[in-house]
């Protein structure tokens, strides 16, 4: 009957500990009113997040006004908003050459044309995976566990990976020779590089977002769909009229997700294309703003933190929108 | 044609058959209701008639067309569901188009139909609402008329009523009766609940086990229940069940020994029992009248409803326990000790090892059909 000892053992275990911090708290709340006890128990997360999270994020926006090399506040200078006026000054924007800053005007459009189509793909992927692992289907659980595994993977490992795998000696060129097609250099030709950061990131991301989408179908009722089956709708009518609109607060969620991750898109990115490459064809905002800050000794602060809020802002704006539009599906 | 045949319709989950050869005829226009208590297969059954279960073995035929390989959609049939299954997203007007967009009618016939269905379910004002923003009577009214508007051969209640309040309940029976005499279709009522069976059935099929235990009109199983799982099943309260021992053979029935030194009188047919043999005496709670001679009971308690009232009690000795039925205000004390008979011809006779009634006789038999 080891169950009731461990209940006993338990409870004591509890009895002890309450006995212990009892009078403690007792006096907190003396001093400081019941109403404010429960700042105390926040307090410690609070003091966690602000030293880690809040603090920082006021250092970069500081440091955005700030020019020089220097590390320390001390060390640097006020110069206003120098920093925004650099990375914003330009003749085109379409034309980051025309910029001032090109290689930041040319990261916001390598990052935007990554956004676009990395959305697109792993929605659509996530979508699909999802569906077919909501049938009734052999060994769906294994299905599941494999398509969620590479999310516990590191982005660092990711990318080391799939650099073997599209080497100019890696596994895919050998499946290649073997069928009889010539050699390609897939990470330094601009067009393969790109496309293959869209797919190590679907490759990458997708098992948490099918995890997303597979709850939302799950949570749609079976007999919607038994319903639908007496009121003559075909599979096609049944997935645009009866799945995708009731999935669609998991798909907004899912959405805003994965545009707020792709905007952060960086490690993997970085392992697989060296840097960004070939040339800039790779190099992402979050990219740019490492470089800047961290690269080859250039120690330009103020302007990576000015990129980092620029970038903080789009992070902001879409996770309001993800916020509102959440509220407005529930209710 | 809303005529359902059902030869020898088996189901089996793996290795568990919850339908064991289901036999069963529906004539066209009627209103039949299933009913048996949870896990007996009425649902399956339901379902199996609807094409959302596949069958194991057998046949279904509905107005002569062997639909076992039909899609739900291709049998003629429409459901209303236990939780309505209304489509969330859509408005009423959509819920109720939906089927018919499917079945590509056009425009204007949605347009009829919906307005129709609209206007005999009192769903007028509703029409652009979503689902959430109605009652849980008004979604009923929905669900039914989503079924309505496709117009099929037979409708499927699988517990329709379960979902509602008691108050609710009561007047949604009534409009789904009244749907039935107006339309003049098919139905096929799945329910546990007895008085649903009772008061809207024109037939019951009562299931136990994955089997058919009786088919009947509501009067029929009630007067005269085929075996003790019917007769303890429907009835409310339950019918009273004691021990007795056949003692004499009649004309006109057989006297029964059930210990009290109250011979009981039974209209059996004496060719179907033997002197000396064990019975199982049911009696049900308002078939008893009280007076000076009879059954020793002695009260325990009693639950007046105000036009009637339940006194709950055991004989005295044995302590088998009893439930009688008076009309009216009726307040014994606990301790007291009434004498019970059972009203003549209303003793029901089952064998104790087959658990089947023994037959009636002649004359009752007649007295039966007449009453039902």
């Amino acid at each position: 009957m080891s169950t009731p000892k461990a209940t006993d053992f338990g409870g004591r275990a509890l009895d002890f500990v309450m006995g212990i911090v009892e009078a403690p708290i007792n006096g907190f709340e003396r001093l400081m009113g019941r109403k404010r006890m429960p700042y105390l128990f926040l307090a410690p997360n609070l003091i966690l997040f602000g030293i880690f999270t809040f603090l920082p994020i006021a250092i970069a926006v500081g440091y955005a006004f700030t020019g020089g090399t220097g590390l320390f506040v001390s060390e640097r200078p006020f110069v206003g908003l120098d920093n925004f006026r650099q990375l914003l000054q330009c003749e085109d924007y379409l034309r980051p050459g025309s910029c001032r800053e090109s290689l930041f005007w040319t990261a916001i459009w390598n990052t935007l044309w990554f956004v676009g189509f990395n959305v697109a793909a792993t929605l659509l992927v996530a979508l699909v995976t999802a569906l077919i692992l909501n049938r009734a289907m052999a060994a769906r659980g294994f299905f599941r566990a494999m398509f969620f595994y590479p999310v516990l993977l590191s982005p660092v490992v990711i990318g080391l990976i799939w650099k073997w795998f599209l080497d100019r000696n890696g596994l895919l060129n050998a499946f290649l020779q073997m069928l009889g097609v010539p050699p390609e250099i897939f990470l330094l030709d601009v067009g393969w590089s790109r496309f293959f950061v869209v797919v190590v990131s679907v490759w990458f991301h997708m098992g948490f977002y099918t995890l997303i989408l597979l709850a939302g179908l799950q949570a749609i009722p079976k007999d919607l769909y038994e319903a639908a089956a007496i009121d003559a709708a075909s599979p096609r009518r049944t997935l645009f009229r009866i799945t995708l609109p009731l999935l669609g607060p998991n798909l907004l969620v899912v959405l805003i997700l994965l545009m707020i991750r792709s905007v952060q898109i960086f490690d993997e990115a970085w392992v697989l294309t060296n840097g960004g490459g070939p040339g800039t064809a790779n190099s992402f905002i979050v990219q740019y703003i490492y470089q800047m800050a961290f690269g080859s000794d250039l120690r330009l602060f103020g302007l990576a933190s000015a990129a980092s809020v620029l970038m903080g802002l789009v992070l902001l704006a879409l996770t309001l929108i993800q916020l509102r539009l959440g509220r407005k599906m529930e209710s | 044609m809303g005529n359902l045949k059902l030869t020898n319709v088996t189901k089996a989950f793996g290795a568990l058959t919850v339908l064991h050869g289901i036999d069963l005829t529906i004539d066209d226009g009627k209103f039949v209701v299933f009913v048996g208590p949870s896990g007996c297969g009425k649902s399956t059954l339901l379902r199996i008639i609807a094409g959302l279960e596949d069958i194991s073995a057998g046949g279904i035929e509905i107005g002569g067309r062997d639909v076992v390989q039909l899609s739900p959609a291709e049998r003629k049939i429409a459901m209303v569901f236990q939780s309505y299954a209304l489509y969330p997203h859509m408005s009423v007007r959509k819920n109720l188009a939906f089927g018919l967009e499917n079945l590509k009618f056009k425009r204007s016939e949605i347009e009829t139909r919906i307005a129709e269905a609209a206007r005999m379910l009192a769903l007028e004002p509703y029409l652009d609402r979503k689902p959430r923003q109605l009652s849980g009577g008004q979604r009923q009214r929905v669900a039914i008329g989503r079924s309505i508007v496709r117009n099929p051969d037979i409708f499927l209640f699988d517990e329709p009523l379960s979902n509602l309040d008691a108050a609710l309940r009561v007047q949604t029976r009534a409009e789904i009766t009244r749907l039935h005499r107006q339309l003049g279709t098919t139905m096929i009522y799945v329910t546990h609940d007895q008085v649903e069976a009772m008061t809207m059935a024109d037939e019951i099929v009562v299931l136990n086990g994955g089997r058919i235990e009786q088919v009947g009109t509501p009067l029929e199983l009630f007067d005269n229940p085929r075996n003790l799982f019917v007769a303890g099943f429907l009835g409310s309260p339950r019918m009273n069940i004691l021990k007795g021992k056949v003692t004499a053979l009649g004309l006109a029935g057989v006297t029964i020994d059930a210990g009290y030194g109250a011979p009981l009188t039974a209209s059996i047919d004496p060719a179907a029992a033997k002197v000396g043999q064990a019975v199982l005496v049911g009696i049900r709670p308002a078939h008893f009248a009280i007076g000076n001679e009879g059954l020793p009971f002695v009260v325990q308690y009693h639950e007046s409803l105000g036009t009637e009232t339940y006194v709950y009690g055991t004989l005295e000795g044995r302590g088998e326990q009893i439930i009688v039925h008076q009309t009216g205000h009726f307040a014994p004390r606990p301790g007291d000790l009434l004498r019970i008979m059972p009203l003549p011809g209303r003793v029901h006779v089952f064998d104790p090892e087959s658990g089947l009634a023994l037959p009636q006789s002649v004359s009752q038999r007649s007295d039966a059909h007449e009453h039902a």
